[in-house]
């Protein structure tokens, strides 16, 4: 019988709330009480997340950040600064246990193996992509997507970003950059390393029809079935618990 | 305070910011966007280096045996990468 596996979508929400249900789901998973989990979410009011260990001052400009209604969080995954656009980008969650059969040890591997799935859906959405080692994923070489995994109580959780359309001048003014002749060159790099489904496409694709996508993706790639469910309560009561770590600031300004 | 930023070629960026004297390490923060799993040893690393002398090549050993000894990943830059960037910062 094909492998089942959970499918959540969420509702768009805070950062704080989004990075506390992704942990919450990583620890339900530990304790066996859910199956292995897609989730796909977006982020309201749009924010900027940074990787663990780097340090919110230096990455951040919080007086933008503030001055334009944007949430910042460190997330509790590696990786660099992302802005996750309310309307620009959707975010997916894989919680999967350690020693399933997608899940190598070798963790670049296992990169490599999860990414295949976007890339599939990518596929499917007529922008055919590729993994580009560390952790992207390239269309026509630039990159269209960022993940980053964590490995946790025997739970490997990965998520990412999947651009669907990118604008560099809005996303380096939220960012700190050395000096203003250095911003508009980050900008313009940006601009030819980086780019999105719409701006592949040249049209403007809705958020259903990419999760539809990347849903196919998942399970072909995957040989599993998506379920769809609903957050269950025990998630929700950890995830509340876990929103004060994220919103506070000992943990976002910890480096 | 010393800070110092490296970006590995092929990799990930490494920033490190520093306080030194009698050319030891007093206190120390290792930054960046690389991937080290399990992520909490980087605070432990960081304590560890409290003391060490800036020595490039010491460092980066002392490093390589710490992750060795805690079966760490660290993914988009290497041991060396760290000693490196320390002793730019140190400089």
């Amino acid at each position: 019988m094909i492998e089942e596996w959970r499918l959540l979508d969420t509702p768009a929400a805070h950062a704080y709330s989004n990075m506390a249900l992704d942990e919450a789901i990583a620890i339900a998973r530990s304790r066996n009480l859910v199956p292995n989990t897609i989730r796909f979410f977006r982020w309201k009011p749009s924010a900027v997340s940074i990787g663990y260990f780097q340090s919110m001052e230096d990455e951040v400009d919080i007086a933008a950040c503030r001055s334009k209604g944007v949430d910042y969080v460190r997330r509790i995954t590696g990786g660099g600064a992302v802005y996750h656009d309310y309307d620009g980008e959707l975010t997916y969650s894989i919680i999967v246990n350690e020693g399933h059969r997608l899940v190598p040890r070798n963790i670049q591997k296992s990169y490599e193996i999860l990414c295949s799935a976007l890339v599939c859906g990518l596929g499917l959405l007529d922008v055919p992509a590729e993994f580009k080692p560390i952790n992207d994923i390239v269309a026509g070489g630039k990159k269209i997507s960022g993940n980053a995994q964590t490995r946790r109580m025997a739970v490997v959780h990965q998520h990412g970003t999947i651009l669907r359309k990118v604008d560099p001048t809005l996303m380096f003014s939220l960012l700190k950059v050395p000096s203003e002749k250095i911003r508009d060159k980050l900008i313009q790099s940006a601009k030819e390393r980086v780019t999105s489904i719409n701006g592949y496409l040249g049209r403007e694709l809705g958020f259903e029809d990419m999760k539809r996508a990347f849903r196919e993706g998942f399970e072909k790639t995957f040989e599993i079935r998506l379920v769809d469910e609903v957050v269950t309560d025990y998630e929700t009561r950890q995830a509340s618990e876990l929103r004060g770590k994220y919103a506070s600031h000992e943990w976002n300004f910890k480096r | 305070m010393g800070k110092a930023a490296y970006k590995v070629e092929g990799g990930k960026m490494i920033k490190v910011d520093l306080t030194h004297r009698h050319g030891k390490i007093e206190k120390i923060r290792i930054m960046g966007d690389f991937f080290l799993h399990p992520e909490e040893l980087i605070e432990e690393l960081e304590e560890t280096l409290i003391g060490s002398y800036l020595e490039e090549e010491r460092l980066g050993k002392s490093i390589k045996a710490f992750f060795q000894k805690k079966r760490a990943t660290l993914l988009g830059a290497a041991s060396e990468d760290f000693a490196k960037c320390i002793i730019m910062a140190g400089g």
